[in-house]
């Protein structure tokens, strides 16, 4: 293999976890996280969601089917490094285009490879999300304890939504469909093409828009996109929400989720170490079924704190936390987890219908009563 | 509490194997569990499900209908659990439920509703509802005539496969590619069809199969436990293929895609427990067929929960019991709940196991038909550390992807088996791309096997950098290399054996935990498996640990009875107060059901793997003797890295083993054993033959469990021997005893160094010179004396302190002219042991481990000496697995080739036979049958009484030429049939006709190719059954004149002796 070279992950309580590199050197900081989906590696290394953050794989073999493109969720790879136990240099599929450690290389990500990747799960779990260094190349190694021990003082997730977010308005989908807005806080392609997909015409505007350009051109609904980071660094746009509770129909995918809970008055809090992955068992309240799910996120939304006309309406099987929520008497309603999928698998895609049902937007193909 | 029916799957045979045991003994734990009384039916003795144990009353009756209905007669079941007992449960619940015996005695069926099995049986209904709900299935159709199916293939392209309906083994189909083609093999088809119908399907050949497993509850809440991916494409039987978990070739959109469909398919179907379903997916686009889906549990429920750590079949009992995914917890956390999807952080590789290495002469072609008997399981953090662990725990000697013999094939023949595949594609790919490392081209050389077998690049380059890491160890053996060796799975003896040099690197052994999270959760669970120079997980046993070695994968003459007597060393190790390390790979079976140790190491079960976890758990010693000839084969190599082995070790091993030094034994002792000599030469063991006189039994010494063995009755034969059998080594030479006819006797006994224990003696039923595996034996002895047992218990005393046994010993003897002889002593458990310990309730297996843990048989409850027999008869009669085995000489001999085994007992011998030969699956006519017989001239006169009994029940039989002469100077009425030489209508076409019900022909002296081979083949493809020794013939006339008694409970015989009447 050509271009190996030493490259390690340190963490910031000062363990470090070794392998070697890819041909890009360089350092990458970030809070390390963990994905434990099996397959839909491009789609997680280009989910907005994990911008600034350090993903680990813990399945071992990844990059087995290449880089197709197709799958990308955004126009680039969105991670600050990645940890591998085992890349694939020759993949197979018939829409590969390029192999993941090549495109890793052009997309100028730091990777680790060959590292434990299970050790350094279990260090997650047990620690918790941690801000971490991934140096590749002997130049970067010499400096990168004391580059992550400066960073770790003043880390921020303050920045994340602003760096995947589209700056400007665009607007997307059928030309005479109904038209809904959908808030940009690092939208995935996924989530865009469900709302086309039944027939939307979508404003895409940027997550702090004012309250007009959300409102511009008469939505049926406002969508909140999933996007990185910490709710409550979003405090304009949690503003701009408030407003707009009782004048439309709103729903909240991810961060969309907790910046809508925020905005009907709930709390949001750290998890320990996140969910990431596409196996989290959801029990549906309201259809009283279980789903599994797509998840991402390092925030949740406390259920406790939900006003009394907030209903909760799906919990984590696995740790009880909040998975979404609905307005008593208003169209408004939100998920944590990802119902678009994109990685993980698609047993909540009903609710993008449900929800359009909500705000009686009328969906392509289906009849109107 | 309720009172529930649980029915197994019977005898081990090819396509059913011990994944129903595993299966059994999960769902019957679960209903104990939530308070019911569980009442279990199975003909299959070396399970740990027939254990009186596991469920309240056990039954080891034979699976018919009338057997099953008279015992729910008497203990009237509220429930009957039909979907863990593999296909053969199925039908028999369905039968049952056809037949009105559940309505009739209210039972209710539990899981899965008869309709939803129904629907997924039934081929064409199961079509209709696929396309009803818009799922893809292959496009088919049913004809009758060629023009038909012509039509058929313009409308829907090439290629085609042909399925001609009933017809046995897969005659007269095959793959069409055009129109010349498809009306050959439709007329062959055609006329081949018992009912003149072929079934057309478009072929998905070349297609990547994809499994997936999948739970659904009464509510709905479903869920895919695991999916898997063959590495053979779609043309070669699952059960048959390289399969790994997870997929590693489908992109999530795939993925996805397939889950999404196997959802839908189980929600259309209704299915309340477990299910599978069998995908193809086209490798160029993002389109699939549904091939097939089983509404039970099966094989790959079983691998898929060993893959996983996810228990299938304990959950789907909690669910047929009407518990919802969300409210049973997850038993490996114990934390979340039973409704999630498990997550790997490892990949998991399952080899099958194949019996051509003891049928040389079948067809070893790979297709639609499975062959393998069991299957070897690999988990490692890669694909290739996975791989080569399942290699390796093949136990074949496999400790590279280097086959020995290849590197002599020729490109061409290498090519063929590429294209056609047979057992030896994966090292025929291998050995290819090993020539391309050599010469350059590695890029083309995986195109081009690529294009010849359709084998996925990704799987082919992963083949190739394992085959470039050997290539390195040959040449230079750096360090790094052998690291990396160490990493990919190699063992240390597979290094040394590739290495230029063996330079001394060690990467230290780390434990980890199978969790079903990826470590996303603590997990409790005590599953590991082993990597190298990573974080050792391995929490050390809060009790003293010991080490059991288990048996691997199931084969001819190794299989499910070795890890009945593993699981039993487990337990008895629990309750003595220790700590059980399982390491096993079997991904089938009981052993490594996590459950049953305290501490499961999944790996093949080699000196590395025991050596480590010995190390890892502090083990204060390890246990040989329960894993058969596998486990005790490890005895020196423990030893030598000082690892302390307790019960039978390498002193024991030796001794047994060392030919001239236990003779020299014997002789001191005053026992017999049959004259012979070891030859350097067949001209020398011509010489040898001549001297003791023929018959004579002649095998290579390099062999265990009977391989090459054979009974030769004259030098023609001794010259054909010389043939077709494996060269004489310097080494290891040829063995040449002389055969002894006569009583056969088998015996297990527990030795403390003092005293012996002896539960019972088995007879065997057929002469010396069929392998006891193969025998019908019965126990307690119906001919031996008082003094001849005397005798047994005596030299069996005397051999097991002359081996030094510190446990159990297996003894073999032939009682030749009323002399004592013996032929084999092994230091271990034996294949008979489970049967022993069922038919007496002796539990040997716990007294020998507690015997190896230093303690006195004195101080057990089990007795000493000869125990006393029952006031029942228990008789054993083994099951082939002949039709699934094209080629296959169906005679018995030296070397076994049963698979399976079943149980009858009865208050009477007759009555014992009369339903084992029921459960062993022969009709038994009380009168009225036609029987070809064909009898040997050696046999022909000795066979006149038995035939003559045939006649008095009032059976017509049918005899060729010779043996009607006989019997009609003996005054029996016989139909004379032809042979095949005089001309048609002849013997064959009886038995196409399937105009016969039984075939006694015996084989007295004949080869392979012979006319009576060819009448035993056409019998078995007939589904006819034929005995090959007469002795068996006797004792099936014995069964038809006796009547058996009512069903009992093994509890009921053991309880109550004294009340058994007939």
């Amino acid at each position: 293999m050509s271009g190996e070279q030493p490259a390690a992950l340190f963490l910031a309580d000062g363990s470090r976890f070794d392998g070697h590199g890819l041909e890009y050197e360089g350092v990458a900081l970030g809070e390390a996280v963990f994905y434990t989906g099996m397959t839909g590696y491009e789609e997680a290394l280009t989910d907005p969601s994990y911008a600034g953050q350090i993903l680990t794989f813990t399945y071992p073999m990844i990059g087995n089917y290449g880089i197709s493109g197709e799958a990308a969720q955004y126009p680039r790879a969105c991670v600050a490094g990645t940890v591998i136990k085992q890349i694939a240099h020759h993949p197979s599929h018939h829409l590969s285009k390029q192999s993941l450690p090549s495109w890793l290389d052009d997309e100028r990500i730091p990777a680790l490879i060959g590292a434990d990747t299970r050790a350094i799960t279990i260090a997650l779990r047990e620690h918790g999300t941690i801000w971490a260094a991934l140096a590749v190349g002997e130049d970067a190694l010499d400096g990168a304890e004391r580059v992550l021990a400066n960073y770790a003082r003043h880390a921020t997730t303050r920045d994340l939504v602003p760096s995947v977010a589209a700056p400007t308005q665009r607007i997307e989908g059928p030309a005479d469909g109904p038209h809904v807005t959908l808030v940009d806080c690092g939208v995935k392609r996924a989530v865009l093409r469900e709302l086309e997909a039944l027939g939307a015409r979508v404003s895409v505007v940027p997550y702090d828009a004012s309250e007009e350009t959300m409102l511009a051109n008469d939505p049926a609904a406002i969508f909140i996109s999933p996007g990185p980071g910490d709710p409550t660094d979003l405090a304009q746009t949690v503003e701009t929400l408030r407003g707009l509770v009782g004048r439309k129909p709103l729903f909240g995918i991810c961060l969309g989720h907790q910046l809508l809970a925020l905005a009907c008055g709930a709390k949001t809090y750290k998890l320990p170490y996140g969910h990431r992955g596409g196996n989290q068992p959801v029990r549906d309240v309201v259809h009283d079924d279980v789903l599994i799910t797509a998840h991402n996120h390092g925030y949740a939304v406390d259920a406790r704190t939900l006003p009394s006309e907030l209903e909760s309406t799906m919990t984590n099987l696995n740790d009880a936390t909040n998975e979404g929520f609905r307005h008593r008497r208003l169209p408004i309603a939100a998920v944590q987890f990802h119902p678009e999928a994109s990685p993980g698998p698609s047993d909540a895609r009903r609710l993008f219908a449900e929800w359009f049902r909500t705000a009686e937007i009328p969906i392509e193909g289906e009849e109107r009563d | 509490m309720r009172n529930v029916m649980v029915i197994g799957s019977g005898p081990i045979v090819i396509g059913q194997a011990a994944e129903f045991d595993y299966a059994g003994v999960q769902a019957c734990r679960a209903l104990r569990d939530e308070g019911h009384r569980v009442v279990l039916v199975n003909s299959n003795p070396a399970t740990i499900m027939t254990d009186p144990e596991i469920a309240d009353s056990v039954y080891l009756e034979p699976l018919t209908v009338e057997s099953v209905e008279a015992i729910i007669a008497r203990e009237r079941p509220d429930a009957l659990l039909p979907t863990l007992g593999g296909q053969t449960g199925l039908n028999l619940a369905v039968e049952l439920h056809e037949a009105g015996v559940l309505e009739r005695y209210g039972v209710q069926l539990l899981g899965t509703p008869i309709e939803s099995i129904r629907l997924a049986e039934d081929r064409e209904r199961f079509k209709a509802k696929m396309i009803e709900i818009g799922e893809p299935v292959a496009e088919s159709r049913i004809v009758t005539e060629v023009e038909q199916g012509i039509a058929f293939a313009q409308s829907i392209g090439y290629p085609l496969v042909v399925r001609p309906a009933y017809t046995l083994a897969g005659t007269g189909g095959g793959l069409a590619y055009g129109e010349e083609q498809l009306r050959e093999t439709l007329l062959a088809g055609l006329s081949a069809s018992l009912i003149g119908q072929v079934l057309l399907e478009t072929s998905l050949l070349g297609w990547k199969e994809i499994e997936y497993e999948v739970l659904r509850d009464g509510a709905g809440n479903s869920i895919i436990v695991c999916n898997m991916e063959n590495v053979d494409p779609v043309g070669v039987h699952t059960g048959d293929s390289i399969v790994v978990a997870p997929s590693q070739t489908l992109s999530d959109v795939e993925y996805q895609m397939l889950r999404t469909a196997s959802l839908n398919v189980i929600r259309a179907l209704g299915v309340q427990g477990g299910c599978n379903i069998q995908f193809a997916l086209h490798p160029d686009r993002s389109e699939y067929a549904i091939i097939e889906v089983n509404p039970r549990l099966s094989r790959s429920s079983a691998l898929a929960s060993k893959a996983t750590g996810y228990p299938i079949a304990k959950i789907a009992t909690r669910i047929a019991l009407g518990k919802r995914l969300d409210e049973i917890e997850n038993p490996v956390t114990g934390l979340t709940k039973a409704a999630y999807e498990p997550t790997l952080d490892y990949v998991v590789v399952k080899i099958p196991r194949w019996p051509f290495d003891k049928f040389p002469l079948a067809d070893t072609a790979l297709g639609t038909q499975m062959k393998s008997t069991g299957e070897a399981m690999g988990i490692g953090r890669t694909f290739r550390a996975a791989l080569m662990k399942a290699v390796r725990g093949l136990d074949l000697g496999y400790e590279s992807l280097s086959k020995a013999g290849l590197g002599e094939w020729s490109e061409t023949e290498l090519e063929r088996v590429v294209a056609h595949p047979t057992h030896e594609r994966l090292f025929a790919v291998c050995e290819l791309l090993r020539r391309a490392h050599v010469a350059g081209g590695v890029d083309l050389a995986i195109e081009r096997i690529h294009a010849a077998c359709a084998i996925d690049r990704f799987w082919l380059y992963e083949f190739s950098e394992m085959v470039a890491l050997e290539e390195r160890l040959r040449c230079i053996a750096a360090e790094a290399d052998v690291a990396t060796a160490l990493e990919y799975g190699y063992s240390r003896k597979g290094i040394a054996r590739l290495a230029a040099s063996n330079p001394e690197v060690s990467v230290t052994p780390a434990f980890r935990m199978v969790d079903t999270a990826a470590a996303e959760f603590p997990a409790k669970s005590p599953y590991y498996y082993l990597s190298r120079g990573e974080m050792d997980e391995i929490r050390a046993p809060a009790r003293e640990a010991v080490v059991v070695v288990g048996s691997g994968p199931i084969r001819i003459g190794q299989g499910i009875e070795f890890d009945y007597s593993c699981v039993h060393a487990a337990w008895a190790l629990k309750e003595a107060g220790r700590s059980a390390v399982v390491v096993n790979n079997n991904p089938e079976t009981v052993s490594t059901d996590f459950d049953v140790s305290e501490t499961l190491v999944f790996e093949p079960p080699g000196a590395d793997e025991v050596e480590a976890a010995y190390r890892a758990t502090g083990a204060t010693g390890v246990m040989l003797s329960f894993g058969g000839q596998t486990a005790i084969n490890l005895a020196g190599a423990l030893a030598e890295r000082g690892v302390n082995i307790v019960g039978n070790d390498r002193t024991s091993l030796e001794r047994a083993e060392n030919r001239e030094q236990f003779e020299e034994a014997l002789a001191r002792l005053g026992v017999a054993r049959p004259e012979g000599k070891a030859a350097r030469s067949f001209r020398e063991a011509r010489a040898i033959a001549r001297e003791l006189g023929f018959p004579v039994l002649v095998r290579p010494s390099f062999v265990l469990g009977g391989r090459a063995m054979e009974i030769i009755y004259n030098e023609g034969q001794l010259a054909s021997y010389a043939e077709s059998a494996p060269p004489i080594l310097a080494d290891a030479p040829l063995l040449v005893d002389r055969y002894l006819a006569g009583l056969e006797v088998e015996v297990d006994a527990v030795f403390d160094g003092t005293d012996i224990l002896i539960p019972g003696i088995f007879e065997h039923i057929e002469r010396a010179g069929i392998h006891s595996g193969d025998s019908i034996a019965v126990y307690p002895p119906q001919i031996l004396d008082q003094r001849q047992q005397a005798r047994i218990v005596e030299v069996t005393t005397a051999i097991a302190r002359e081996l030094r046994i510190q446990g159990l010993i297996n003894i073999q003897f032939v009682l030749h002219e009323n002399e004592l002889f013996i032929i084999e002593a092994n230091p271990r458990a034996s294949r008979t042991v489970p049967i022993i310990q069922k038919a007496t309730g002796v539990n040997i297996v716990g007294a020998a481990t507690r015997v190896a843990l230093g303690e006195r048989l004195r101080t057990m409850p089990y007795g000493t000496g000869l125990q006393p027999p029952p006031p029942y008869v228990v008789v054993k009669i083994p099951v082939f697995s002949f039709s699934k085995m094209r080629g296959v000489e169906t005679v018995l001999g030296p070397e076994m080739k049963s698979t399976g085994e079943v149980l009858g007992i009865d208050a009477t011998f007759a009555g014992a036979l009369r339903k084992g030969f029921l459960a062993a699956g022969v009709r038994l006519p009380s009168s009225g049958a036609r029987i070809l017989v064909s009898i040997s001239d050696e046999e022909k006169q000795a066979a006149v009484p038995v035939l003559r009994r045939y006649a008095q029940l009032g059976h017509a039989l049918v005899a060729t030429s010779g043996t009607a002469d006989v019997l009609e100077a003996a005054g029996i009425a016989c139909e004379r049939v032809k042979k095949m030489a005089e001309g048609s209508p002849h013997v064959l076409d009886l038995l196409h006709a399937r105009a016969v019900d039984l075939v006694i022909n015996d084989a007295k002296g004949s080869r392979d190719i012979s006319d009576d081979y060819k009448i035993r083949r056409a019998a078995v493809e007939a589904s006819i059954a034929c005995l090959s020794s007469l002795d068996t013939a006797r004792a099936l006339v014995e069964a038809m004149s006796g009547t058996a008694g009512p069903p009992r409970s093994l509890q009921e015989y053991r309880s109550a002796p004294a009340t058994i009447e007939s």
